[in-house]
């Protein structure tokens, strides 16, 4: 590697040494109480997939340019140059790594495996050695974002083509079409809400379908929810998608931003909007919302098979999110059973972090690591596997397939949608 | 020899204490000058009130209980057997009333605390010759144990070894006038250095030293960051 593009990386590494950061690269005494917490060792036990290894790579990196002990005796603590092949490890480490979290709470001192593999995506993006589908799905997603006045034409057309859809699932009244309401409102300034879909009809129909039951005065936003800048770890490109929206938003004066079923969407926006006029929500506390104000009324009926939710890592452990689906389950009449006795030690799906967006590439690795994630589901004998998260709905469906498992992958929203009662 | 004996438990001491404490506050200082991280990095559901959980999960160890409770056995004996030590080492100054408040004799322990400490390090340490943690481990790992492990070990057995005399060499009264000394930076090596076990306190101070010095530079930093953490990940 050249001198000069290791000197930039080391600065890249430097731009990230916050004081979270600086304490979880200090503090680690690779006592390994974290080793079985997380799924990809737990579904093939190789030292490389334990979280304190993986952090190891970049620790090893930290000592070497940052520590007196790492210039004085590298030995001591193993510290690493920065060269081609710690670049390979800091691939396998990142991309093996889902940032799930949930090796964060076996740790003693909570030490974030997630934020130390950020600084690994950053070294490759640096390196040029990034997941090249990554980069290209973000580009994407921001060029898309900066032409969407040519866009927005075609893109309420599309709109248009649904709105019979989102009527079967919810008939309007006479009077609400004559007022000039539309199944998929879009553009409405002063509306309350604005909900964030992604690109495809299955995250705007039923849930344009519900708002309308509801009588929610909502809007749709022009932006897809989905953020591949935090895929990617691309703290620039993270920002510049998440911008657009809040900008949005702003500019509605809505009082809500209400996130689709994606679970890295729904972190970013709630966790990085920093202080705004307008409250962050996932559309499952908001249809919990609903239920719970009579505003929704739900056929119970509907749901006679044995259920099970999945709580996607980055809208429950990470976000929060935890009583809301139960409760919208519940209300569904669902037989339901619960994956993990205590929701924060749910086992990731394994395709988050970018993973089931890499898509083939990353197919087999995923399916070997989420070993854990099928047996956990089997052994609750559900027969829908509900979730809130379309990364995670991805992966389950992959998962289901691969084990041969007697279970459907629903999403939770459409769960609600289809109980809609008139 | 008496100059050997003169290097370890005076310049070295010295330039122990020295290291460890410009080195740690050195280094807590370059923590806390770091930038804010913008937002949380909490895990929920959250307990409230977080800094009562935040004491929880730093003094009690919780998380190490719940999945590995064999190893937070020894953790827990380990870090209140240190703690004892430490309260130990410094009545060994001077009397204390506050750490009479559970009246009980000087030195605290008789050498069984010394003991009951180098079994867990003997498991801290065999525990990192088996895989996984042996993956993980970097040599700083080893040292650090084996340093703890010569200190204390020849630390807690002064005692014993003073009962081959009729227990009248080196008591509790020569330590004091020894520690006084260099506290008052007139150093006096006079009480310590009689024939007999004083080698033992001297391999204990050079190993005791050893590790004072490598504090700064190492993991176990940890005793003064597992409290912020726990914070950052209660909210
Ligand atoms: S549990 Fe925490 S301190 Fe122990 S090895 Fe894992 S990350 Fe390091
Ligand atoms: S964040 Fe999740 S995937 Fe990454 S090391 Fe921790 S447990 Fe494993």
């Amino acid at each position: 590697m050249e001198e000069k593009l290791r000197e930039e990386l080391i600065k890249l590494f430097e731009s990230k040494l916050s004081k979270p950061m600086q304490m979880y690269l200090e503090t680690c005494s690779r006592c390994g109480i974290c080793t079985p917490a997380c799924h990809a060792y737990a579904s093939m036990p190789q030292a490389k997939y334990t979280p304190a290894y993986r952090a190891e790579v970049v620790r090893r990196i930290f000592k070497k340019y940052f520590k007196l002990q790492g210039k004085i005796a590298p030995a001591l603590g193993a510290a690493k140059v920065l060269d081609e092949n710690t670049l390979d490890e800091l691939y396998e480490a990142a991309y093996s790594c889902t940032g799930c979290r949930r090796c964060m709470v076996y740790c003693p001192f909570g030490i974030d495996t997630q934020q130390i593999m950020s600084i690994a995506k950053l070294l490759l993006i640096g390196a040029n050695a990034e997941p090249e589908l990554l980069t290209m799905l973000a580009d994407v997603s921001v060029s898309k974002g900066e032409g969407i006045e040519d866009m927005k034409e075609s893109f309420m057309q599309g709109l248009k083509r649904l709105e019979d859809q989102v009527l079967e699932k919810w008939k309007m009244e006479a009077g609400e079409m004559e007022a000039g309401e539309t199944p998929i409102p879009i553009d409405v300034e002063g509306a309350d809400l604005l909900y964030v879909a992604l690109a495809g009809a299955h995250s705007i129909i039923p849930a344009a379908a519900v708002f309308n039951a509801a009588g929610e005065k909502w809007t749709l936003s022009f932006f897809e929810a989905v953020n591949f800048g935090a895929f990617v770890g691309d703290p620039t490109k993270t920002k510049l998608i998440l911008d657009r929206i809040v900008n949005e938003a702003n500019r509605l004066k809505v009082k809500e931003v209400c996130i689709c079923e994606c679970g890295t969407a729904f972190r970013v926006m709630k966790q990085m909007s920093g202080s705004q006029p307008f409250e962050v929500s996932s559309i499952t506390d908001v249809h919990a919302k609903y239920i719970r104000e009579g505003k929704i009324k739900l056929d119970k009926s509907k749901l006679n098979l044995p259920v099970t939710y999945h709580d996607p890592c980055q809208i429950a452990r990470n976000g929060g999110v935890i009583d809301a689906p139960r409760y919208v389950l519940q209300q569904l009449g669902a037989d339901y059973r619960e994956l993990s006795a205590d929701p924060k030690y749910n086992w990731c799906c394994g395709g988050g972090g970018g993973l089931v967006a890499m898509g083939d590439e990353t197919h087999d690795f995923r399916m070997k690591s989420a070993k854990v994630k099928a047996d956990q589901v089997q052994q609750t004998e559900a027969k829908i596997l509900a979730t809130a998260c379309e990364n995670c709905h991805a992966q389950l469906s992959d998962i289901s397939k691969h084990y041969n498992m007697d279970v459907e992958v629903k999403y939770l929203s459409s769960m609600v949608a289809d109980a809609l009662i008139q | 020899m008496d100059t050997i004996y003169y290097l370890v438990l005076v310049p070295m001491i010295y330039l122990a204490f020295f290291v460890f404490s410009v080195g740690t506050i050195i280094r807590l200082i370059n923590i806390w000058r770091k930038p804010k991280f913008p937002t949380t990095l909490q895990i929920y559901p959250e307990k409230k009130p977080s800094w009562l959980w935040t004491l929880f999960d730093t003094f009690l160890l919780n998380s190490a209980r719940r999945h590995n409770p064999v190893l937070w056995f020894f953790l827990m004996v380990f870090h209140f057997c240190f703690l004892l030590l430490i309260i130990g080492h410094l009545e060994l100054i001077k009397d204390f009333r506050i750490l009479q408040i559970i009246e009980h004799e000087i030195f605290l322990g008789k050498g069984f605390i010394g003991l009951i400490l180098s079994i867990s390090l003997i498991f801290f340490l065999f525990r990192r010759f088996v895989s996984p943690t042996k993956d993980l481990s970097v040599p700083e790992d080893y040292y650090l144990l084996i340093l703890l492990f010569l200190a204390v070990i020849f630390g807690s057995e002064m005692d014993w070894a003073r009962t081959l005399y009729g227990y009248e060499e080196m008591g509790v009264e020569d330590y004091r006038g020894y520690l006084m000394s260099l506290f008052l930076l007139k150093p006096d090596i006079s009480f310590v250095d009689a024939p007999g076990h004083s080698f033992m306190l001297v391999l204990h101070v050079f190993f005791a030293n050893l590790f004072l010095m490598f504090f700064p530079f190492s993991k176990i930093i940890h005793s003064f960051l597992s409290l912020p953490l726990n914070k950052l990940r209660r909210g």
